[in-house]
Order: C-alpha cells, then sequence, then structure tokens
C-alpha cells in the first residue's frame, strides 16, 4: 500500500487542502460544545484524547488560516502526521474519507502505471481471477459482454502462436460437428437416392465414385467384414498406455511396446515429414491401425479388416468425450494405472461393444449358411434333375438307335421321352404293323430300365406319294419279272393298281397279287392277266427250193405277228423253220437258214426289234410226215412260237 | 499397491553402447556385433520397487534412441513425457564425454521435471588407474540435477543393473505424492 500511494500527500498538498479545510468548518460549533460538556463533567485522560481529536477541524481551520500566510511550514508540520491523520480520518467516517480519495483514485493509478507498470500488475494480479469471479456474480453478463468482443482476435492471435494446441484444443468439438453434418449430408443424399433406385446398389455405386474405386472392391469390403481386437488409450507425449481394451479369448498384445511403438512412429512422423498433419492409420498385413489425436492422447485401435465410415465416426464420437470429460486426468497422467478414471475405461468398453454387434463377425456365417442353404435349394433338385435327364437322354438314345437300325421305322420320325418314370414314344407311321414293331422295340428297352410304357405312336393313313408307289410298283414289277413265266406290266392310277402280262402259274399269280396290294396307297389290284401265251397259227411258206419270202402272199401273216408283238411287248418270238425233206439235208438245212433269216429280216423291216426276235435257224427240223398227199408246200414254212423273255423287260 | 509404467529415454552419441546397456539390462546379453539402431527401439522391463509403500512395482519403457550424429540430431518427439533418462558416453572416446552435457539440457529442457543419470560406458576398456581419474572429471556435482554418474559396462554387466535400480526407485520416490 505504501508505494501505491506514495505520492499522495503532494497531491493532498497540491490540490486538495482548501477543500479539506472548507469541509472541517462545518462540525466547529459541535465539536466546540462537546469539548466543554466533557471538561465540566469528567475529564479522564480518554475523554482528553478524544477532546483533541475533536479539535482536529479546529486545528485544519487554523492551518488553512496559516496556508495562507507559510505553505511551506504547514507542510513541514503535516507531513510526519499525514498518514495517521488519513487512517484516523479513515476510521472516523469511511465514506467521507472514500469519497474525498475516489476523487484522485483513477489519476493516481494511471500516474502509477505509467511510472511503474510492472509494479501494478504485480500489485492486481493475485486478485483478478478473483475479481472476475466476483463480478460475474454479480452480474453475469457484464464480463462476457466485455471480453466477447476480443474472443475471436484472441483466438485468432492464438492460433498463429500455437496452431497445434488450437487444433487439439477445439478437436472435439469441431471434428463430431463437421463430422455430424457430414453423416446428415450423406444421409440426405442417400435417402434422395433411395426413392428412386435400390437403396444398396446406388449407395455402392456412390461410395465407388467417391473413393475411385470399383464396385466389386467395395462388395469385397462390405462382405469381409471388421473385427476390432483391440483399443488403446495412449499419452500423447510418452506414448504410456491410459487405457487399453483387448478382445477377450485373443492372442493379447503387448500394450506397452505397441503404444511405444506407435507413439515412435508418430513422433517420427510429425517431426519429419509433415507439419500441422497427423497420422492417420497404420496398414499392416490385415491390421489396420486407426488413430484418432485429440488433446494429450491419442486412441489406437487394431482391427482386423477394413473399418467402415462409422466405426471412425463412432470413435472420433467417443474420444472427443473422454477428452472432454477427463482431459485433466489425462494431461496428468503419471503412469500409474489406479489414478486413470474409471469412465475412461466404461467408454472405451462401450465402443469396443458396439463394434463387436454391429461387426458383421457374427452375421457373416448366418449369411453364407443362409446362402448355402439357398443354394441347395436350387442347386441340388438341379442337379438331380440333370442326373436324371442325363439317364433319360441315354435310353432315349439307345431307343433312336435300335428304332434306325430297324429298316421299315428308320423312315419315320419316332421320339422317345423319358420322363417321370414313363418311357413315352410319339410319332406317326402309316400303318398298324409299323406301330406295333416300333411297340415291340421300345417295349424291350422299357422293361430293361424298368419304365413303363406309354405307346403314343399313330397309325395314320398317309395317301403315299405316288412318285413312292410308283417306284414300289416297279419295284415290285421288275422283281416278279425276274421270275421265269411271268411277265407283268403294271399301272397306277389313284388308288387302283391295273397288271397286266402273263402269269403262267396260278400261284405265283396269287402271290403277285399280295405283293401289290401291300403297297401303301393301293387300295385296289386289277388284274388283266393271262394264264396262257397266245397261240400264233399263222405260218409263211416257201416255194420249193427257195429261201425268198412272197411279201404279197404273207403281207397279212406279217402284220398280224407284228400286232401280236406290238399288244405283249413283254413277249419274244421264237421263229421255226420246218423242211419239207425233199433233198439232201444239206440242201434243206442251207434253205431253211435261209428262210428262216428272210422272215426275220421281213418282221425287222416291219418294225419288229431284232431282239425280240429268236431265231435257231440252223436247227433243222423236217418234217418226218412222209405224207405228201396234200403237198409238199405245206412242209416248207417258218412258224413263230410267243415266249416270255425276261431281257424284254429290262 | 499398484504398478505405473515410466517411460526411459537413453542417450547419447552413435555407438556409445546404448542398445548394448539395454540389452544387458533386460536379457543380460552381450553382442560385440555393432548394430546401429534406426529411429527409436522401445523395450520393457518391470522393476520391484522396495522404497514406496503405494507402489510395488515399476514398468520401465526403456525407448532405445537412435545415436546422434554431427549428420543427424535426435529427434526431440521421441524425448517427449520421458520421466527419467540414460545419458550415456563412451569413456573412450572424449568427444562422448563432452556432449553429455548437451544431451543433458535437451532432455531437461523437453522434460523439466524428468530425472537424469549418467552412464559412462565401455568401463571394461579403460585400465582401472585411468578410470578412476577419469570418473573424477566427471563427477556427478558436475552435472545440475542428476541422480549419479556409473560407469558401466554392457559386456561385463558392471553397474548396469544397479543404474537402472536407482533411476527406477528415483522415479518411484519422487513419483505419487
Amino acid at each position: 500500500m505504501n508505494s501505491d500511494f506514495a505520492n499522495l500527500p503532494d497531491l493532498i498538498n497540491n490540490k486538495n487542502l482548501e477543500q479539506m479545510a472548507e469541509n472541517s468548518k462545518t462540525p466547529d460549533m459541535t465539536t466546540i460544545e462537546e469539548v466543554q460538556g466533557i471538561e465540566t463533567e469528567k475529564a479522564t485522560p480518554e475523554d482528553l484524547a478524544d477532546a483533541v481529536n475533536s479539535l482536529i477541524p479546529l486545528i485544519v481551520g487554523l492551518l488553512e488560516f496559516k496556508l495562507d500566510n507559510s505553505r511551506e511550514g504547514i507542510l513541514q508540520t503535516v507531513r510526519p502526521v499525514l498518514d495517521r491523520l488519513i487512517e484516523e480520518r479513515s476510521l472516523e467516517d469511511l465514506p467521507k474519507m472514500a469519497a474525498a480519495i475516489a476523487k484522485i483514485l483513477p489519476e493516481a493509478i494511471e500516474a502509477e502505471i505509467r511510472l511503474n507498470p510492472q509494479a501494478i500488475a504485480k500489485a492486481i494480479a493475485p486478485e483478478i481471477a478473483l475479481s472476475i469471479r466476483e463480478q460475474i456474480l454479480l452480474d453475469a453478463s457484464a464480463i462476457s459482454q466485455t471480453l466477447g468482443p476480443e474472443m475471436g482476435k484472441a483466438i485468432k492471435t492464438q492460433i498463429e502462436l500455437e496452431r497445434d494446441a488450437m487444433v487439439d484444443a477445439l478437436y472435439p468439438v469441431i471434428g463430431s460437428t463437421i463430422a455430424k453434418y457430414m453423416v446428415e449430408v450423406v444421409q440426405d443424399i442417400n435417402s434422395r437416392v433411395e426413392k428412386t433406385l435400390s437403396f444398396e446398389g446406388i449407395k455402392r455405386k456412390f461410395q465407388a465414385k467417391i473413393q475411385g474405386v470399383s464396385e466389386a472392391e467395395l462388395i469385397f469390403k462390405e462382405s469381409i467384414g471388421y473385427r476390432v481386437r483391440a483399443i488403446f488409450l495412449i499419452d500423447k507425449d510418452s506414448g504410456l498406455v491410459i487405457q487399453e481394451i483387448q478382445v477377450p479369448g485373443e492372442k493379447q498384445l503387448d500394450s506397452d511396446m505397441l503404444a511405444g511403438m506407435l507413439t515412435a512412429i508418430r513422433s517420427f512422423a510429425n517431426d519429419c515429414i509433415a507439419s500441422g498433419s497427423e497420422l492417420d492409420a497404420i496398414d499392416y498385413g490385415d491390421w489396420q491401425i486407426p488413430i484418432e489425436v485429440a488433446g494429450y492422447c491419442y486412441l489406437a485401435m487394431i482391427v482386423d479388416g477394413e473399418p467402415p465410415r462409422d466405426f471412425v465416426t463412432k470413435t472420433r464420437r467417443v474420444l472427443g468425450e473422454i477428452v472432454m470429460e477427463h482431459d485433466e486426468a489425462i494431461q496428468n497422467f503419471n503412469g500409474n494405472l489406479a489414478d486413470v478414471p474409471v469412465a475412461i475405461k466404461t467408454k472405451l468398453e462401450q465402443l469396443a461393444e458396439v463394434k463387436q454387434r454391429h461387426s458383421q463377425k457374427s452375421s457373416a456365417p448366418l449369411l453364407l449358411w443362409l446362402l448355402i442353404f439357398l443354394l441347395g435349394l436350387v442347386l441340388v433338385p438341379w442337379g438331380i434333375g440333370n442326373y436324371r435327364a442325363r439317364v433319360a437322354h441315354h435310353i432315349e438314345q439307345a431307343i433312336a438307335i435300335q428304332l434306325d437300325a430297324t429298316p421299315e421305322l428308320s423312315v419315320y420320325r419316332l421320339d422317345p421321352t423319358v420322363k417321370q418314370g414313363k418311357l413315352m414314344i410319339k410319332g406317326r407311321v402309316p400303318d398298324q404293323y409299323l406301330r406295333d414293331r416300333a411297340q415291340t422295340i421300345v417295349q424291350g428297352i422299357a422293361d430293361q430300365n424298368k419304365l413303363q410304357m406309354d405307346n403314343q405312336i399313330v397309325a395314320v393313313n398317309v395317301p403315299a406319294t405316288p412318285s413312292l408307289i410308283m417306284g414300289e410298283m416297279q419295284r415290285l414289277t421288275k422283281l416278279f419279272n425276274q421270275q421265269p413265266q411271268v411277265s407283268i406290266q403294271t399301272d397306277y392310277q389313284p388308288q387302283t393298281l391295273t397288271i397286266q402280262g402273263f402269269v403262267l402259274d396260278p400261284s405265283t399269280r396269287k402271290t403277285i397279287g399280295e405283293a401289290f396290294k401291300q403297297i401303301p396307297g393301293v387300295e385296289q389290284v386289277v388284274f388283266n392277266l393271262d394264264q396262257q401265251l397266245p397261240v400264233i397259227k399263222q405260218r409263211i411258206y416257201f416255194k420249193s427250193g427257195s429261201g425268198e419270202l412272197d411279201f404279197a402272199d404273207n403281207f397279212s401273216t406279217i402284220n398280224a405277228i407284228k400286232t401280236i408283238l406290238q399288244q405283249h411287248p413283254q413277249l419274244s418270238l421264237r421263229l421255226v423253220v420246218q423242211n419239207d425233206g425233199v433233198g439232201s439235208s444239206v440242201v434243206n438245212q442251207r434253205l431253211s437258214q435261209k428262210r428262216c433269216q428272210s422272215v426275220k429280216t421281213a418282221l425287222i423291216a416291219r418294225g419288229i426289234q431284232a431282239n425280240r426276235l429268236i431265231t435257231n435257224c440252223n436247227l433243222l427240223f423236217s418234217v418226218k410226215n412222209k405224207d405228201n398227199s396234200q403237198g409238199t408246200w405245206r412242209k416248207r414254212y417258218v412258224s413263230f412260237e410267243p415266249l416270255i423273255s425276261p431281257n424284254l423287260s429290262e | 499397491m499398484s504398478t505405473i509404467t515410466q517411460k526411459i529415454c537413453l542417450l547419447g552419441d552413435f555407438n556409445v553402447g546404448k542398445t548394448s546397456l539395454v540389452r544387458r539390462f533386460i536379457e543380460d546379453q552381450f553382442s560385440d556385433r555393432y548394430l546401429s539402431t534406426v529411429g527409436v527401439k522401445v523395450s520393457r522391463k518391470s522393476v520391484e520397487v522396495k522404497n514406496n509403500p503405494d507402489i510395488h512395482q515399476i514398468n520401465l519403457l526403456l525407448w532405445d534412441l537412435e545415436g546422434n550424429t554431427k549428420f543427424k540430431s535426435i529427434t526431440p518427439g521421441y524425448l517427449k513425457g520421458a520421466s527419467g533418462s540414460i545419458i550415456v558416453a563412451d569413456l573412450n572416446r572424449t568427444e562422448t564425454l563432452q556432449n553429455l552435457h548437451q544431451h543433458l539440457e535437451l532432455f531437461l529442457e523437453i522434460n523439466p521435471k524428468g530425472q537424469a543419470t549418467i552412464a559412462l560406458n565401455k568401463a571394461d576398456l579403460i585400465p582401472p588407474e585411468k578410470l578412476a581419474q577419469l570418473l573424477e572429471n566427471y563427477q556427478s556435482q558436475d552435472f545440475p540435477g542428476i541422480i549419479g554418474v556409473y560407469p558401466t559396462s554392457a559386456k561385463t554387466g558392471d553397474h548396469v543393473e544397479e543404474m537402472f535400480q536407482e533411476l527406477a526407485a528415483a522415479l518411484t520416490s519422487e513419483e505419487k505424492l
């Protein structure tokens, strides 16, 4: 106090003495009366002192008077007792004294600050905090109103001076605020997208775009999930573990060493790589070690797999809460785990539990089983069906081969189908015979495979195509014509088959009829058959000793022969020459040859094919009949024998 | 009764034997092969405490720092939060002894309340009479604020255990209260 008011006497001297004197005038009368009262009643030393005190105003008045005369003298007189005077006066009438001093106090302090600022600071400092607190109690808003406008500048300055400290201090608030805002934004976007298309798919596409990775990678990450193995709250500077959570049942990690090395890595990164940025995460094989820093500590999590974004968000929130509530305990951590608030552990445990519940570990096997079940649901019936289909296919193939091996059936399309223990065969054949034939073949295979036979082959009366009928007809005709004594010609008009020609043997004739009736499309067979070859009675006679044919005489004969041959194109004609036996056989032989040749030539000349004429002119037939009564000319002739020639029909 | 954990840094020039001291203390082994520490290696050893009724064990987390050379100084971040430090010099290399002050200052600057001790290592390589003389030159009083100066040998194990035990004791008596 002394130093604070060191210049007070001067101030009083200079400015306020007159005033003090004036103030003192008023109580003059009362004081004198009191003094008189004291003297008349009782006079103890104390009373005397009081009386003297009471006289002070009077003295002041005197001094004032004296002051006009000798200011210096008064100063000399008053100086030694001035402090006592003030003290006494203060005790006596505090408000008045205060009022008196108050007027000069601001200037006094101002002057002292100017002269000796450090001393003032030192004097006031211990009480400033208390003063502010008192003022807040008196008027809660006054201090904040005063400091408010300066806060912005103060923070700005602080950021310039100590950027990292500010980041750490504000982290719990700003970090989670931004995270919360971003979550809201993303949710908003998602909900918009969801309304138009599948949520999951779009979200994934969206993430893929944002992260610049393929959708497949995202799906992979989603499906492999993640699992928290351990959480460590670590002192940022010393690397000591403040609190740790390790998932039971796993190999326990050496938290001290791990925390130490992580801290060393952090320090190294902070010192050597970049200032102002932090190490966010360490990838170590299958492990991810996300790191969140706040205040005096950081949180390191050992995670199997890829932690999703909301895990990081939740971690930040929890760390923010821990730092907010236990910052002091963390700052003062001295390596003694017993001093760490239990609440931190509770918070971390919540974090770990939540992660466990939300981790996809539990749901992954469930999903897997569900998938296996669904696959089984599809694959097992499919497999069985596939096997059955293969067996059925084998049977069907075997049937097809068998049917193919049967010539009469090979041309028809018959579809065997094996289904549900039944062997069904479908198709169309022209008749019941073929249907039965197919039935027999298929039945055998059905029995082998213990299948029930279902013959759905329809025997239809297909109007056979004329070309087929003609082909079959010609085939049969040719076949029968190869037999001796058969020479037939066939003709087909729709549904009716006509057979012409010679069938000399009645039994053969019957066979032929049956055969032609078998031709599909032939409903009626008309026989126009001769059982005997025609007989040619005409002969050509010759003059005796002449081999020349007399055309004029034999014109009608030759014409008749020609007609017969034309009527029966399948017939050949054998020329038989006969002589009269007159003369030597040599002559007759020669004549016979000549006559034979003459007739042949004549017939050929009339348009008969040479190959239909069989001549055996060298063969000498002489009529042994010596009866020449009717003239020998009747013995010199060429006769004709029709015969069936197989060559002709070709 | 509880366990506390404290961070201890080993400081000193390169090749003075910091890693060997740690190895001798933790594994009781020694190797002549010189392997330069890169960055930092963290090790741990638990030490029984007898001088404090509240604490029965102290976990020493030993940060064996890369020795500094004239090209590369110690990363100050490694020193942060250390309660104690062992500053190591090689008795055979004068310059490492001269650098002791510099290391001590760095440590105390970062950890004003830290406990420090000095290991004058490779004492086995010095003849006994010369050793005594050297030790006289490096007395505790020459280094303000240290627990003690120990002529150690990671090779023979001389004073190694003792030095760590003393440091642990200093940390626990200072602690807690």
